[in-house]
């Protein structure tokens, strides 16, 4: 089921009346039965396997939780570990893993077989719900948190339907208390978690959808677009399509769990407006880094060992980060790009300090972090190109021909205006307006909390924002996607 | 049973809120009924027909009703209604052809009915030689789901088929670079300098060239095509049309089906009803395939005159 569905606007309202009306015991149940519901929407037998996942992990946390230390807990993690990161192998990584082995056994003259193909369809939210589950079982094995005693409790941690397929990863010692707090019908909180459903819907629909139209042509079929202009129009609309989708999704799910009167963490924080590649990834999908930075990047020694090996750690982290986004080598390039360039601006750091020096940018921080966020920018929308090509081939092809055909002959300009002519010349304008408008209010956003300012605004000039929103979304909406990007991870 | 404060004043600013939308949305109705929804609404939101015209975009752009009601007034039974789409849509098939059933008026007698043939629209995907089974795409199209075809406001096709972000209902319907008229002749109003339609010809070669490398002639196809004749003849006077293309375009349809036109005018022969082939007659065209406006004119005078012999 699809936040931005027809069955999802029937289905929510159904689940937050009934919510309210019910005495608060039973509010727990209704949500995990509901949970259940949304999942199974999309593809009924797979819901055995979370069950079958979360009832182990349980099991293994309340085992763990007996065990006064950490040589006896050990043998819990191990399996627990081994049953996440296995189901996640079998679905996800198996076929890469079995393809890439049987290609270097031929690259290497080894007589490699193919061995059998599983064939299986990616579980839906498959990684971010073993994450979430992976990174609970971490902590009640650190002794960090208290093995949830209820299994109802934790299988609506791990199932809970706003974080289920797309995140945010979600902490044990976040949600946790959360599932076990009554909590009452608040005007206040509804309305705020309706605002930011709506923001996260036209992010979606208005922005995100709009942008795809020209993504999609392009990196769908890059060879039959190699002119330098399309090919950096496209990569910029994905970098914007990618964050409407992303944070738009994150909208809609942090406003639903609050109109039920969860909180969910922060995913996105204006991550285009950050001044460097380390920056840009304490402000994007802020879930799945600090998880990373917490459950592999510390415990591998993070920056408190030597440089050679706090880099090691850096590559290492990225390219797992790549690999976990997809089994396909394109997603592995995209993450080790990130690493390369944090590696890079660790090490660079006193060179660019001493050539501020040099230039005068030191006395103007206003303009060099402007040229920051430019680079930084432009850094991560080139990125973006390998996130997004559906081969490395393509990517590679994109990546040659960007600055390719800038000069164009009076045919090729034809050809160009014949691709925007009809169909694309009002959607482009169109989506302009929607970009700087999402920029803006996200801008906007940074310098004030953006739910206490609205809130404080006089009823005419809230209503007017309420109904010029509503009207945004229904006439400038695209309906008829299928599915939201971080969906197939 | 209590209910919490603030309930009703949230389902009450709710309402006042989807009542807003419908109103934002109500605005379109005056476009919504005069047709101007997509390249095809009208033809689903017109009452039943007396006379069709049938085939693809080429037949949709190039030929005219207007201009036929015209010259041959009182010589079939109105109205005259374009009903043809595109070649994704309504290729020869049992969908078009069960779409054709429910948009004729069942007590037509004299009717007029322009079939309009090419090598595309009897085709279907695969190789001639590997193809296992016939598979025909547009069933899962409006044309093989819609199965109310003459009602206005035709809700079915709205809730299901337009997909169109609704502020380019008004924007396409002012700028009119696509409008569907009330007979169904689709007006394309797209830049003819000769720069663009060289780039369009190119362009729209290089998509034919991937089609009659990837698609053969379909006995399926050809089969429907026999039966939707034997379902018009008893409503009217039946009229096999292959409409003008360009240079390029005919070449490649020649060498992707050179029997193509003795098989057309067997087929025709064998209903005694007539074949008009203008495929290699100069009518200007917008990228090689279609008519431009000018043109279709032109060409559906022609055709109304050599039907008024």
């Amino acid at each position: 089921m699809l936040f931005n569905s027809l069955h999802f606007l029937v289905f929510f309202p159904l689940v937050v009346g009934l919510y309210y009306g019910l005495p608060p015991r039973w509010r727990g149940a209704l949500l995990l039965l509901a949970s259940y519901y949304f999942y199974m929407s999309w593809r009924a037998d797979y819901a055995l396997l979370l069950l079958a996942t979360t009832a182990l992990d349980y099991y293994s946390g309340l085992r763990m939780s007996r065990l006064p230390d950490k040589h006896q807990r050990r043998p819990w993690l191990a399996l627990s570990l081994v049953s996440n990161l296995g189901t996640l192998f079998i679905f996800k990584y198996f076929s890469f893993f079995r393809d890439a082995a049987v290609a270097l056994g031929g690259a290497l003259h080894l007589p490699v077989g193919a061995g059998p193909a599983l064939g299986l369809l990616l579980p839906v939210g498959v990684s971010f719900y073993t994450f979430q589950s992976v990174g609970y079982i971490i902590d009640v094995y650190q002794g960090r948190l208290a093995a949830e005693q209820n299994f109802g409790r934790f299988a609506l941690f791990v199932a809970f339907f706003p974080q289920l397929v797309a995140g945010p990863i979600e902490r044990g010692g976040h949600m946790l208390p959360q599932f076990r707090r009554a909590h009452a019908f608040g005007y206040g909180r509804i309305v705020s978690g309706l605002r930011l459903m709506a923001w996260g819907l036209f992010k979606k629909v208005v922005v995100a959808d709009r942008l795809a139209l020209f993504v999609n042509p392009v990196f769908n079929n890059p060879r039959q677009h190699p002119e330098g202009p399309l090919l950096v129009l496209a990569t910029l609309a994905f970098t914007f399509q990618i964050y409407g989708d992303f944070s738009g999704y994150t909208d809609l799910a942090r406003g639903a769990a609050r109109v039920l009167g969860f909180d969910f963490n922060l995913n996105f924080r204006q991550p285009y407006q950050s001044a460097s590649v380390p920056e840009f990834w304490r402000r994007w999908h802020i879930s799945l880094s600090s998880w990373f930075r917490d459950y592999v990047y510390i415990p591998l020694g993070g920056s408190r060992v030597g440089p050679a090996r706090a880099y090691r750690n850096l590559l290492a982290v990225f390219l797992i980060s790549g690999l976990w986004h997809g089994a396909n080598f394109t997603f592995i390039i995209w993450g080790g790009l990130h690493g390369l360039y944090l590696v890079l601006s660790t090490w660079a750091r006193p060179v660019r300090a001493w050539l501020a020096q040099r230039t005068g940018l030191a006395a103007h921080p206003g303009l060099r972090r402007g040229l920051g966020v430019l680079v930084t920018f432009g850094l991560v929308a080139y990125a973006w190109i390998f996130f997004r090509a559906n081969t490395l081939d393509d990517a590679l092809f994109i990546s040659r021909h960007l600055l390719t055909g800038w000069h164009l002959n009076s045919h090729q300009a034809a050809t160009l205006l014949l691709d925007f002519s009809q169909h694309y010349r009002p959607e482009l304008a169109v989506a302009t307006f929607a970009v700087a408008l999402m920029l803006a209010v996200e801008y906007a956003g940074s310098r004030h909390a953006p739910q206490v300012w609205v809130a404080a605004q006089p009823w005419p000039t809230r209503w007017t924002g309420y109904v010029g929103l509503a009207l945004l979304i229904l006439y400038l909406g695209i309906f008829n996607s299928t599915s939201f990007i971080y969906f197939q991870f | 049973m209590t209910v919490p404060d603030g309930v009703l004043k949230l389902l009450l600013r709710l309402l006042l809120l989807a009542v807003a939308g419908v109103l934002g949305a109500a605005l379109l109705l005056p476009v919504v009924l005069r047709g101007g929804v997509d390249a095809f609404y009208g033809r689903f939101a017109s009452p039943a027909a007396g006379s069709l015209v049938l085939g693809t975009s080429r037949a949709a752009q190039g030929i005219r009703p207007a201009v036929l009601t015209a010259r041959l007034d009182g010589q079939f039974e109105g109205p005259l209604l374009n009903y043809a789409f595109t070649l994704t849509h309504s290729p020869y098939g049992p969908a078009y052809l069960a779409s054709i059933r429910r948009k004729l008026r069942p007590e037509v007698r004299h009717g007029l009915f322009i079939v309009a043939v090419d090598p595309w629209s009897l085709s279907a995907a695969g190789r001639a030689d590997t193809v296992v089974r016939e598979v025909f795409p547009e069933e899962k199209s409006f044309i093989g789901q819609l199965r109310e075809v003459s009602q206005s406001p035709n809700l079915a096709y709205l809730s299901r088929y337009q997909t169109k972000p609704l502020y380019r209902l008004p924007l396409d319907f002012a700028t009119a670079t696509e409008r569907l008229h009330p007979d169904g002749w689709l007006e394309v109003n797209i830049g003819v300098g000769s720069a663009q339609v060289r780039a369009r010809t190119a362009r729209k070669l290089l998509d034919y060239q991937k089609l009659a490398a990837t698609q053969h002639l379909a006995a399926g196809r050809l089969a429907a095509l026999r039966h939707t004749i034997e379902f018009l003849q008893p409503h009217g006077r039946v009229v096999l049309v292959r409409l003008p293309v360009g240079a390029g375009l005919l070449a490649l349809e020649q060498q992707y089906q050179p029997g193509f036109d003795g098989q057309m005018r067997q087929l025709a022969a064998g209903f005694a009803v007539p074949y008009f082939d203008y495929s290699t007659a100069p009518y200007a065209t917008t990228d090689g395939n279609h008519l431009q406006k000018a043109a279709s004119e032109a060409f559906s005078q022609q055709l109304a005159a050599d039907l008024a012999r």
